[in-house]
């Protein structure tokens, strides 16, 4: 406990000083009619649910899918990353943790090889090394697959990211280019940021090299590479306080580098901001590929590369949508699937769903999709802890 | 420094093995999956007679160190309940009685608080103390998150007529930074007060009367 209190207070006390007589950063951007609004933030559970705890046969997937529970114990479990030697490699937020998870003969074991991290979320692995991305730094642990019981000492990749708490967390994943992608997100809620902030970023893996690849991104804590094409997609959030409905959380595909969506200025590419908007048009911008609906949450997404699936499902993408609080109808708690079609619009269907209940109860939180090599879907579970697996039989 | 957690699968090798199996797991399944149920209060309530002793017999506690529990939002008492039995909250009495309490006890007992009234404090703070209590908790921003009421909302507790010494004990430990917390939230919040600070809020909130009015 002493250990994970540390954590966290090493965190939020590393904060400015405007915590202390500052509204919390979520309530940031909320106006004034809407002081005695009931809806803030969903905490964090303190700690994972034990297994016996999860109602796995509540999720619903397609007919002749099964998703059943792979691992539980996972205190705040998200991105995931698979290292060379089948070691699913884990990290956490709030939890300061990163973990591996081997598995013998069907049993999985969960070990926690680094802890007391400032939120790492973000995980990508390469050439046997483990990349870990936390708030302000990169950092790797060199052939840790072999040392998985006595952890090699990180080293650092980039330190000098900026330190701002509030969408500072990252996603972490190797381009085809062989590069580190990942966010810097908008410091709040709305404002105009910094000019370091609210970007897609690349550096390469020495961490030399740092360049924006897109540019008016809130906060987007989910991308990956077309298979077949190599464009990068992402997620997006979009901003809170500004209605139940709007704007909507959004897909983004970067068709060429250092593209504009258009933060703070314009939401959803049709809303202008009723401050920051002032004086811009949205066409001023790129939009987003896709509407994902109102504070839905997007976290990882997933390109589906694998055989196991029905062949409709070669390159579609998976999206989980770790679900809405900034809405008094609860929407998201479920993984979507995009088709992209050729000179159409995308389209979008569930693809497992049933985390959350009717009456907004909700006992889990998809966070992050990983495939395994046999082609099923992994999805992590933030909230209960928990990774599930997804697989087709024919 | 490592921790371990292990779940299991089923490995097989011949088909009729592996139907057998499956008949076996899918009935194992049934009875340890679960079921997704709101959280029962009359359950709660058979299982709460026991924290009564402590916390009053509707959960408004008349013991100074001991908080109340009558309209807590639910999932503040619940993951109280979850740290109490991690061990990530550590009390001499409420540690070893959480330990022994399911998920779906812990809820239920939640549910049932959530549903109980909260007794009127009695006496009032004095003028200046009220006023300052004002200023304070507005100067903090603690209606931000404790809602401006003070009534609780989510995992954050109602403040407005807690006990006295709970919260002068609590505010204490999140300023000395060994209070548990769930999130950091209070401990940094609590970083700037002075101890008069403490004894001005901790009066100011337990003379509140719970759901305004005055």
């Amino acid at each position: 406990m002493k250990a994970a209190l540390l954590t966290v207070l090493v965190i939020l006390l590393a904060m400015p000083v405007l915590a202390q007589q500052a509204p919390p950063p979520w309530q940031q951007g909320r106006s004034a009619e809407m002081a005695n609004s009931p809806l803030a933030p969903h905490a964090q559970p303190p700690a994972p649910k034990a297994a016996s705890e999860i109602p796995v046969n509540t999720i619903k997937v397609p007919q002749g899918f099964k998703a059943e529970l792979w691992a539980s114990g996972i205190d705040n479990a998200r991105s995931m990353a698979w290292g060379d030697k089948g070691t699913l490699f884990v990290g956490s937020r709030g939890a300061g943790n990163v973990y591996a998870i081997v598995d013998r003969n069907g049993t999985r074991e969960v070990k926690t090889i680094a802890k007391g991290l400032q939120m790492p979320n973000g995980v990508a692995f390469k050439d046997g090394t483990l990349y870990v991305a936390e708030i302000s730094r990169i950092t790797k642990f060199e052939g840790i697959e072999n040392t998985l019981d006595s952890p090699p000492q990180a080293k650092v990749v980039i330190d000098t990211l900026p330190k701002d708490l509030p969408h500072g967390w990252k996603v972490l994943a190797f381009g085809p280019d062989g590069k580190l992608y990942f966010n810097i997100g908008a410091p709040c809620n709305i404002c105009m940021p910094p000019e370091t902030h609210a970007k897609i970023v690349r550096v390469n893996p020495d961490g030399t090299g740092l360049e924006y690849v897109a540019h008016g991104v809130r906060n987007s804590v989910g991308l990956d590479f077309h298979p077949v094409t190599n464009e990068l997609y992402f997620s997006n959030h979009g901003r809170d306080w500004l209605g139940e409905d709007v704007p909507n959380d959004t897909l983004h595909h970067v068709v060429q580098r250092g593209v504009n969506f258009g933060y703070p200025m314009c939401h959803q590419g049709d809303i202008l901001d009723p401050v920051f908007g002032k004086g811009h048009a949205c066409s001023e911008f790129a939009a987003p590929l896709l509407k994902l609906g109102p504070h839905v949450a997007p976290i990882g997404v997933h390109f589906y590369r694998g055989n196991m699936f029905p062949a409709e499902y070669k390159n579609r993408l998976f999206i989980a949508e770790k679900g809405s609080w900034n809405k008094t109808d609860k929407i998201g708690f479920r993984v979507t699937m995009v088709t992209l079609q050729p000179g159409r619009p995308p389209k979008e269907d569930v693809f497992a769903e049933g985390w959350m209940q009717s009456g907004g109860q909700f006992w889990g939180r998809p966070a992050y999709v990983q495939e395994m090599k046999d082609g099923s879907l992994l999805i992590a579970d933030d909230y209960a802890g928990a990774i599930y697996r997804v697989s087709y039989q024919k | 420094m490592t921790t371990r957690e292990r779940s299991t699968a089923s490995a097989t090798r011949s088909n009729t093995l592996r139907f057998l199996l499956a008949v076996v797991a899918g009935v194992t399944a049934l009875a340890v999956t679960p079921a997704v149920q709101a959280a029962d209060v009359e359950a709660g309530r058979r299982k709460a007679e026991a924290c009564a002793v402590c916390h009053g017999p509707s959960g408004n506690s008349t013991m100074p160190t001991v908080p109340s529990l009558a309209g807590q939002p639910p999932t503040y008492t619940y993951y109280q309940l979850v740290m109490f039995k991690r061990e990530k909250r550590r009390d001499p009495q409420m540690s070893p009685f959480a330990v022994n309490l399911s998920d779906e006890e812990m809820q239920d007992i939640a549910a049932y608080y959530a549903a109980q009234t909260p007794a009127r404090p009695p006496g009032s703070s004095d003028t200046a103390t009220t006023e300052a209590g004002d200023r304070l908790v507005k100067q903090h921003f603690c209606n931000s998150c404790h809602t401006p009421a003070l009534m609780g909302q989510k995992h954050i507790p109602r403040l407005a007529g807690q006990q006295k010494e709970y919260l002068l004990k609590q505010l204490r430990g999140f300023k000395t930074q060994t209070a548990a917390d769930l999130d950091g939230s209070m401990t940094m919040s609590a970083q700037p007060l002075t101890e008069q600070d403490i004894e001005v809020l901790a009066d100011y909130l337990a003379h509140l009367r719970p759901g305004g009015g005055s």
